[in-house]
Parts: structure tokens; sequence; C-alpha cells
């Protein structure tokens, strides 16, 4: 028991797989040096050297490697940046972890702009949609260093090919210790009838910033987070939009093949309702803050907020 | 399980039939990779029945040696060692590359029993062997795994990236050999992208590097026996082949890579280009 909620993610992450190798020495840690980055270096690699391995900067032989090992029953997390995480070797995904149904871990840090100062080359917006795209690929998205703990332990009793993202600074606190993580289950954190907003991951906490706020302008909004893309929980969706006839969407992504487009796929054939979505307007990331992202792009909790608003008016 | 004991005489002439019988097999769906498949034929064949512990009857059984074919195009000279050997029988040869088939032009780990690792697009399985040589170094386990890549395949990245890694772990359980037929698909390996001197460039990586003949059956045999021997660094055996050997129709030309099968015309002149005529065993 600690307060996770007040430490790093990416160190609620290390010490969390040390928990998973002393439970089950078949854990393996996998890094393309950024292990410093990631915290498993030194939290993961004193404690459990033996299941530490260093692949160098080699993201697709690291991905390699970790078929391999789970070939042999072996769990590995593969770690490194999302944008080398997935689309530098994707192939290597597609073939040798999905299409093989070989048990890999893929651990993708710093999603879309809490990469920050890397910039353009290293912030990637596209990750959730390409990995959505590739069968037999589950995706999720903690939202708080307890959900970051829940997810990576199901992730450990699994076996299923699995790609998570990881935001590495600390995150509010949204949940209580013991809630159970079901990647076929959304979450409710708001309760409301007047429209329906969705968010996932780095997104969610302000997202219920301003739900909170909302409520203070009597719009009750229907906060739905999804710690889990793929799959994705229709019902859940179908039966807030049924409710609120109008769902706002808001992800640290491209708008493009996303959150948002899975919303819209499963409502135009389920439930039509107007759907805004809010996140990266089909652009590439540059260097700069959180700010001036949200602000340029339009997905900040301003932006939320308005957008909860209108689409809440427009119905009446 | 287990080695046998084959004299010189039968092993020629499992490899005639093994070219017959896989050509006769690629023929049947119309197309396939008849080049690197005949290169590969005394290599497999040394494997399966000279080298490697298998149980055909158990196709995970723990302690067996394990082979990953990483140039995965080659896939039928394996599909018909493992019928061969019984891990399925030999009419499954007959359906390569047809609707529904479990033996796909590329090697399928969940389609085809004794496929240890799926494969195909190039580069990718010496990845995976790295990490099946890792696990048994981690257990403790004694069984080998072998690796074969193709030259073609040796202009991929990723290659040279197992190649750092492997000779990094020092995992001397893991033999690769290289299947230099000297000739990719746009042509000769020299002309496309050079890869000499290539068995320096392994030697550089940390690889305890080797060369042999890959149609000599004392020398696979005894190569690959002193890779086995090797400890402290991964082994490479260089291994200079034929592309397209042992038939008239396909030795040593390029264009044998992807070879179409259009008609009965094709398939007889190709069948006649084969040193021997067997029965089919189906």
């Amino acid at each position: 028991m600690g307060n996770y909620h007040e430490l790093e993610m990416r160190v609620v992450y290390a010490q969390t797989l040390n928990e998973l190798i002393a439970r089950n020495p078949d854990v393996f840690c996998l890094e393309a040096d950024l292990g410093k980055a990631d915290a498993s270096i030194p939290v993961v690699s004193q404690r459990h050297p033996r299941n530490f391995i260093n692949c160098g900067v080699q993201e697709a032989n690291m991905i390699g490697v970790g078929a391999g090992l789970a070939r042999e029953g072996k769990i590995p997390f593969c770690s490194t940046f999302t944008a080398f995480a997935t689309r530098r070797c994707y192939d290597q995904i597609t073939i040798s972890v999905a299409y093989a149904n070989n048990n890999v871990k893929i651990v993708g840090t710093s999603p879309g702009i809490t990469q920050g100062p890397n910039g353009g080359t290293h912030m990637c917006f596209q990750d959730h949609a390409i990995m959505r795209a590739m069968p037999n690929m589950h995706i999720y998205s903690p939202a708080d260093a307890i959900e970051l703990r829940a997810v990576m332990y199901h992730m450990a009793d699994s076996r299923q090919p699995t790609y998570m993202q990881l935001v590495r600074p600390k995150m509010p606190k949204l949940f209580e210790e013991g809630d159970p993580f079901d990647p076929h289950q959304a979450k409710r954190l708001h309760d409301g009838r007047d429209v329906t907003l969705v968010a996932t991951g780095f997104m969610t906490s302000f997202a219920l910033e301003v739900a909170r706020q909302l409520e203070k302008e009597n719009i009750a909004v229907d906060l739905l987070h999804y710690p889990s893309i793929k799959p994705f929980d229709a019902r859940t969706l179908v039966d807030s939009a049924r409710r609120t006839g109008a769902v706002v969407t808001v992800e640290n992504q491209n708008i493009l093949g996303g959150l948002g487009s899975a919303v819209c796929e499963v409502l135009s054939e389920h439930h039509p309702v107007r759907v805004k979505r809010l996140g990266v307007p089909d652009r590439f990331g540059e260097v700069a803050d959180q700010d001036y992202l949200f602000n340029k792009h339009g997905f900040g909790p301003d932006h939320i907020a308005r957008a909860c608003r209108e689409l809440s008016n427009s119905k009446s | 399980m287990g080695s046998q004991q084959l004299t010189r005489e039968q092993l020629d002439s499992l490899a005639a039939e093994f070219r017959y019988v896989v050509t006769d097999a690629i023929c049947r769906s119309g197309v396939g990779h008849i080049g690197g498949v005949m290169s590969l034929v005394e290599i497999v064949i040394t494997l399966y029945y000279r080298i490697m512990k298998v149980k055909p009857e158990d196709p995970h059984w723990p302690e067996r040696d394990r082979l990953v074919l990483s140039k995965g195009h080659a896939g039928p000279v394996v599909y018909t060692a493992l019928a061969y050997k019984g891990f399925f029988p030999k009419d499954w040869l007959t359906t390569i590359n047809k609707n529904g088939t479990r033996l796909p032009s590329h090697m399928d780990q969940i389609l085809t029993p004794g496929v240890e690792i799926t494969a195909g697009s190039l580069g990718q399985g010496l990845s995976c062997a790295c990490g099946l040589a890792l696990a048994a170094k981690h257990d403790s386990r004694k069984h080998r795994v072998f690796c074969i890549i193709g030259d073609g395949e040796s202009d991929e990245g990723q290659i040279w990236e197992a190649g750092l890694f492997a000779g990094h772990n020092r995992l001397d359980n893991l033999i690769v050999i290289c299947d230099y037929n000297k000739m990719q698909i746009d042509g000769r390996t020299d002309e496309i992208i050079d890869l000499e001197p290539l068995a320096d460039k392994w030697r550089a990586f940390g690889w305890e590097t080797f060369e042999m003949n890959g149609h000599d059956w004392d020398a696979i045999y005894d190569t690959i026996q002193k890779a086995d021997a090797v400890s402290g660094r991964p082994s490479m055996i260089v291994t200079h082949t034929i592309k397209g050997k042992g038939n008239r129709e396909t030795e040593g030309l390029v264009d044998c890579h992807n070879v179409k099968i259009p008609d009965e015309t094709t398939y007889q002149r190709l069948m006649c280009g084969l040193e021997c005529k067997f029965d089919l065993p189906y």
C-alpha cells in the first residue's frame, strides 16, 4: 500500500515491474536505452538484474527479442518513447507480436504533448490510431498511478499482445486502490444527462476538472473514461449517448484514428448523435509546453468546456 | 528423436527425394520460392536428421532444439523435413499455399506443428531467435537455437541489430547459418548490395565465424559441430550454396527466386530438370 499518486508514473511503472517479477520470475523488463528515463534504471536493473535487458538503441530488435522470449513463456515489457515503441517498429510488432500471437507487452512512454521539449521528431500523435488498426492488439491508456498498477497486473496475467501508453510525470489521483481494471469496461467518473464526455489516459483528469466546473453552470456531464481503447466498451457509450444525445471526445492524439474515431464508429452504427472530437487536428508536434499546444490545437480544459456547452445547448 | 546414422548414399538419395517432392508440392500451388528452397536442402536434412533433438510426436517438448527459418519464404523445405520426420502427414505438402492451408509460403508458428517462429518479413526471425536463446540461458536450459538467414535478408538493418545484441549477450547457444547463394530477387548480391567481406563483418560483431560448402554433407555436419562447441559467443556459419541447386531449370539462375508454374508444360519441364524421379509420398 502506498501513496502512488505522489510518485511519478514512471517510478510507479518501475516499482510495479519489480512486484510483478518478484511474483512471477518470467516477467522481464526490456529497454532500448531509455531505462533511466523510464526509471527502470536503477529501480528494476538493481533489484532484478537477470530480468532486466537493455537492448541499446534497437527498437526493432527489442520487439523481436521480446517475441522470442514470449514464445518461451516469458512476459516481456518492452518500453521506449511512444514514437519508437510503435511507428518505428510497426512491422516488427505486426508480424513478430500480433500476427504470431506472441505475448509481448509494449509500453510507449511520454505520449503526445507530454513529450514536450523533444519536439516534433519525438512527439507522436498517431500511436493509438496505428495500433488500433492492428488485429490481435489490445491498447490501454491508464489515467493515474493506481490505474496504471491495475493495468500492469492485468497485462502480466493475461496472454494477450498489448500496447500501453505511459505518462511519465505525476498524475492527479482519480482512482482508489482495489478499483478493478477490465478492458471491456469503461469507467463513469461523473454522472450527467446533458452531454457525454469521453476521455482516456492523460486527458481524463482534465476532463474530470471540466465536468466538475460545468456542474456549477448546471450542465451535467456524463464523463466516461476509457482505460482500454481496444477492446472498446461500446455498450456504455451507446447507453450514455441515448441519455445525453451529444458526445464530446478528447484525446492527447491525432483526432484521426484514435479514441474519437472509435466513438464515431460505434455511434454511427448503433446510435447516431452529434459528436465533437477534440485532440490534435492532423498536425505534427513541435517543441512547446502543454498550454501552448492545448491552445494551438484546441483540446485543453477551456476547449473541452466550450465544446460541452455548445453540444449541450445545441440539443435544446 | 535424436540423430540418425545415414550413409552418404542414403543422404544423397534423401536430398534428391526432398528436391523432387518439394518441387512437386510447390508446383501444385502454381508459384513458389524454388531457388531459396533448393539451396537449403542439405542443410535442413543435416539439421533434422543428424543434429537437432526433436520429438515429432511432441512438438513442444521443452528440451527440443529450436530452428528459426528467418528467411521464411523457404518454408516448403522445412515443411518437407517436418513431414518426413512425422510432425504431420506428408499429404499436407500438397496443400502448400492453397486456401485454408496449414503450410503457408512463409513460416507460421500458429499454423504448423514444429515451426517455432513466424517469419517472412525479412530480418525479424534472427531477433526472435535471440529471444529464444536468451530465454534458454536465463533458465539454464541446454537446448540449442539454430537460425537460418538469407543473404538478401542480410541487407536488413535488423539483422545487424540482432548481430550486435547476440554478440554482446554472448549467446553461445545460438548458431546461425547464412544461406549465401549470392542471389536475391533483383540480381546478384554483389550487384544489388554487396555483402562482402561478409564473414569479416560477423567476426567484427563478436561472433565465432565459419565458412562452409552448404551442399557438402561432411562440411555441414563438421562445421555445425564445431559451432556447437564454441563457448562465450554466438556462431555464424557463412554457407556457400547454389540457388536453385539440383534442378537444371533453376540451378544458379537469378530468376529462380520465385518461379511461376502456370501450366502442365512448365511443371513437366521443372520435374524433368531434377536429377532423379521418385514416387510421390501422397
